[in-house]
């Protein structure tokens, strides 16, 4: 009896979700606009060919070496040739430029005559993003051109080029950039938006999923169907609300991350773990929210209150530890931010679901709390009607 | 003229009367802007992020490998974890408790002293960026200035006294001068466009709301017959309340927000706000516009939230407008937020004046113009409408 009622409870929603614009725009037409649009962002993946001066004082051979160097990067494009300092703040200033590079005068002769030069490096860094591309790629080859110098010096002096090598650079660092060896920010920022826009998605939905049902006058009709029993309501609802994340996550496994992010195609089985365990979390709020909150502006309010700072505090872009403690105990109210490192482990790192079971776990409690509560006030909601009706 | 004054007070006590009695109005653009600037704000207090852990798994054990992570340990962006072996590296960093490991094979020193090359391995996890970066791009300093003593002591030992052995260690060297965020902080460059999206956001949630409520109830020929007629008159009767609010806003943030989050001002006062009052003359429209294409309050609050990190990442802030596909930079282009941010960012970070920025404040201009007339065409479609039905 009370698996029916689930059953058209589920059924009814369903209904609802493909009828309802609140429900249809949000659930079925807004998650593949804004997954596509993000891969679409990104499609670049790195920030190229950035307009870059050079200032060169002195115009010789290996200031000319260095120069054709620097050009070869990735990511810096030479637009500029400049006689002083204040230029380059101009440039800056008018944003014509975003870095530049200055050569001392008699830069030669001073490496010869065993002078240290300095070449100068300004980038503007009130765009931080192409400041440290900029740097990063100046930065190697001005280090290589260095260890050339050095080099070539050395074996002048006549000795053998593995040994001149190993002076070069007596402790060699090699590095691991791993799971995203070249930083893209397409491999890095999209699936995570993607996932924050999704969380988004289902509780600004679901805040509204009971008492928008007051609102229109449709929640006796769902008393009756449940038998005045709230848990079926919320099953009923919960079911078909999680089949509806079930298929962003198809959408975003088997399309999006796979064409834009360079993902796995359908994913894994500890993603899909998680996964659910983040759009359940969800329901459970939303359910809650909408079972207290009998005005849908304010619960609509509260949803986006909730979910709009999800994606900055999680973690994603600016790591928690480096924020204030209260920011990080905030942090914790939203389930998107242990969904999120857990989502680094079976994602990015391709672990196995036992990586993940402490976030497993801190996830669990988001559902153990919220939906016991969703059916209390539910439940009370649902006998007063039962009351007035009798 | 005084009629249209008068038409325009009417309209703005309207409007005043309309968010006091609205709980999500009154959420929306009373609250929500100050709770979010403080919030949000707090996060990149600290503007650069420190002591990222770093499992280091010491094979060599040698007074070379001491002294690295000695110095390893005295930089400000690691916070060493100590690893058993390799394998207990790999592992905390799978489980994530630290960011990475560095690994010290054992007879590093016995190599350099040899003058053959010691390899040491490090491995960060890139998939959080941020991090790891740094991390990497630390520890790549911290072995070339050990590489770099090396080679000093190697020079001292060949006889050179210590001024010329210290010029031929490093004859070539890197000053880097990053300008207007001296310590390349995430905080220092996200938060002054962070503070000008809220009030963006919130303001365009709030004004396309209050109007899509207007639409809901049928108020819009009422709302006519207040500005006298005039389609100008009610868009700007509504949107003067906005206007004062948000000024008081973009003031309080510019003054008491930038102090206490420490964020520098070297642009001109003036040039600030000249392009805040721009900025809000071109929102006003656009919110009134948009809220006259949601058939409800709900569905406007609703599709508005989805709008925040899409205008964010296409406005050239987070990422350059001109490593945007072509179609999302005319997309972008159509976004006042594009134009304005390249302003605030120039006059506020970098010191610039309106005259260096003529194109983007001209830009933002044109677009003014293009929603007001957007919008006085969605108030005459909604009031025909509107006044049909009556009928």
């Amino acid at each position: 009896m009370m698996l029916r009622s689930i059953i058209n409870i589920t059924i009814r929603e369903w209904k609802r979700i493909l009828t309802l614009p609140e429900h249809c725009i949000v659930l079925l037409l807004l998650p593949p606009l804004v997954c596509f649009l993000y891969g679409y962002i990104y499609h670049k993946q790195f920030a190229r060919e950035l307009p870059v001066a050079i200032w060169d004082e002195s115009n010789s051979p290996l200031s000319r070496k260095f120069t054709f160097m620097l050009e070869q990067t990735e990511s810096i494009h030479i637009t500029q040739q400049i006689h002083n300092e204040a230029t380059i703040e101009q440039l800056m200033q008018r944003g014509v430029i975003q870095g530049a590079i200055h050569f001392p005068a008699r830069m030669d002769d001073h490496i010869k005559s065993r002078q240290p030069i300095y070449v100068t490096l300004y980038t503007n860094t009130a765009a931080v993003v192409t400041g440290k591309l900029i740097y990063k790629d100046a930065a190697k080859v001005l280090i290589t051109a260095g260890s050339g110098v050095i080099l070539q010096k050395l074996m002048k002096t006549g000795m053998p080029q593995g040994k001149a090598m190993a002076l070069v650079q007596p402790i060699r660092l090699t590095s691991y950039l791993l799971y995203n060896p070249q930083f893209s920010y397409l491999q890095y920022l999209v699936p995570g938006l993607i996932a924050v826009a999704l969380q988004m998605m289902v509780i600004m939905v679901t805040v509204l999923a009971l008492n928008l049902e007051a609102q229109r006058g449709t929640l006796p009709e769902l008393t009756v169907m449940a038998n005045g029993s709230a848990s079926s309501v919320l099953l009923g609802k919960g079911l078909a609300h999680l089949s509806v994340g079930w298929l962003h996550y198809i959408l975003v496994t088997a399309i999006v991350y796979p064409v834009f992010a360079g993902g796995r195609m359908g994913g894994s089985w500890a993603l899909f773990t998680l996964f659910t365990l983040l759009i359940m979390g969800c329901i459970s709020i939303g359910f809650m929210v909408s079972a207290i909150v009998s005005d849908v502006m304010v619960a609509c309010d509260l949803g986006l209150f909730y979910t709009s700072p999800a994606f900055v505090f999680s973690g994603f872009t600016f790591p928690r530890w480096a924020m204030p403690w209260y920011d990080q105990y905030y942090a914790w109210l939203m389930p998107f931010t242990p969904f999120l490192d857990g989502f680094f482990k079976v994602y990015f790192m391709e672990l196995p679901l036992h990586y993940v079971y402490k976030e497993t776990g801190q996830l669990l409690i988001y559902i153990v709390i919220t939906f016991p509560l969703a059916l209390f006030f539910l439940q009370r909601r649902m006998n007063k009607l039962k009351l007035q009706h009798a | 003229m005084p009629d249209f004054f008068r038409h325009i007070t009417r309209l703005f006590l309207r409007e005043a009367k309309l968010v006091v009695q609205d709980h999500s109005l009154l959420l929306t653009l009373l609250i929500a802007p100050l709770l979010y600037a403080f919030f949000y704000g707090s996060i990149y207090s600290y503007k650069v992020e420190e002591k990222v852990l770093l499992a280091v798994a010491d094979d060599d054990k040698s007074e070379l490998s001491r002294t690295f992570l000695q110095q390893l340990s005295k930089m400000q962006i690691v916070e060493v974890v100590g690893a058993r072996d390799l394998k207990d590296a790999q592992e905390k960093m799978y489980y994530g408790t630290c960011q990475g490991y560095l690994y010290i094979p054992g007879g590093v020193q016995k190599k350099v002293l040899a003058l053959q090359q010691g390899d040491i391995v490090l491995a960060v996890n890139a998939a959080r960026f941020l991090p790891s970066s740094e991390l990497a791009g630390a520890i790549t300093t911290l072995a070339l200035t050990v590489g770099a003593g090396v080679r000093l002591k190697y020079n001292e030992m060949k006889g050179l006294n210590s001024q010329m052995a210290m010029r031929e260690t490093q004859p070539v060297n890197l000053d880097y001068r990053p300008m207007y965020n001296t310590r390349s902080s995430y905080g220092a460059f996200l938060l002054p466009g962070l503070l000008a999206l809220i009030l963006q956001q919130t303001l365009l949630i709030g004004l396309a709301e209050s109007m899509a409520l207007d639409k809901q109830k049928k108020n819009v020929p009422e709302m006519l017959h207040m500005g006298g007629g005039s389609l100008s008159a009610t868009l700007w009767g509504k949107g003067l309340f906005y206007l004062v609010l948000f000024l008081c806003y973009a003031f309080f943030f510019l003054t008491v927000n930038y102090s206490t989050l420490d964020i520098p001002f070297r642009g001109h006062a003036f040039d600030v706000a000249v392009a805040f009052i721009i900025f809000f003359f071109t929102l006003i429209p656009l919110g009134i516009w948009l809220g006259t294409l949601f058939p409800s309050q709900l569905m406007a609050a609703q599709m508005m939230v989805f709008s925040t990190y899409p205008v964010f990442l296409i406005a050239g802030y987070a990422w350059p407008y001109e490593s945007l596909p072509v179609p999302l930079q005319w997309l972008s282009s159509m976004v006042p937020t594009t134009p304005f941010l390249r302003v605030y960012q120039s006059v506020v970070q970098t010191g610039a004046t309106l005259a260096d920025n003529v194109p983007s404040v001209l830009h933002l201009l044109a677009l003014t113009a293009f929603y007001m007339l957007l919008a006085l065409l969605g108030l005459r479609r909604l009031n025909k409408q509107q006044q049909s039905l009556s009928l």
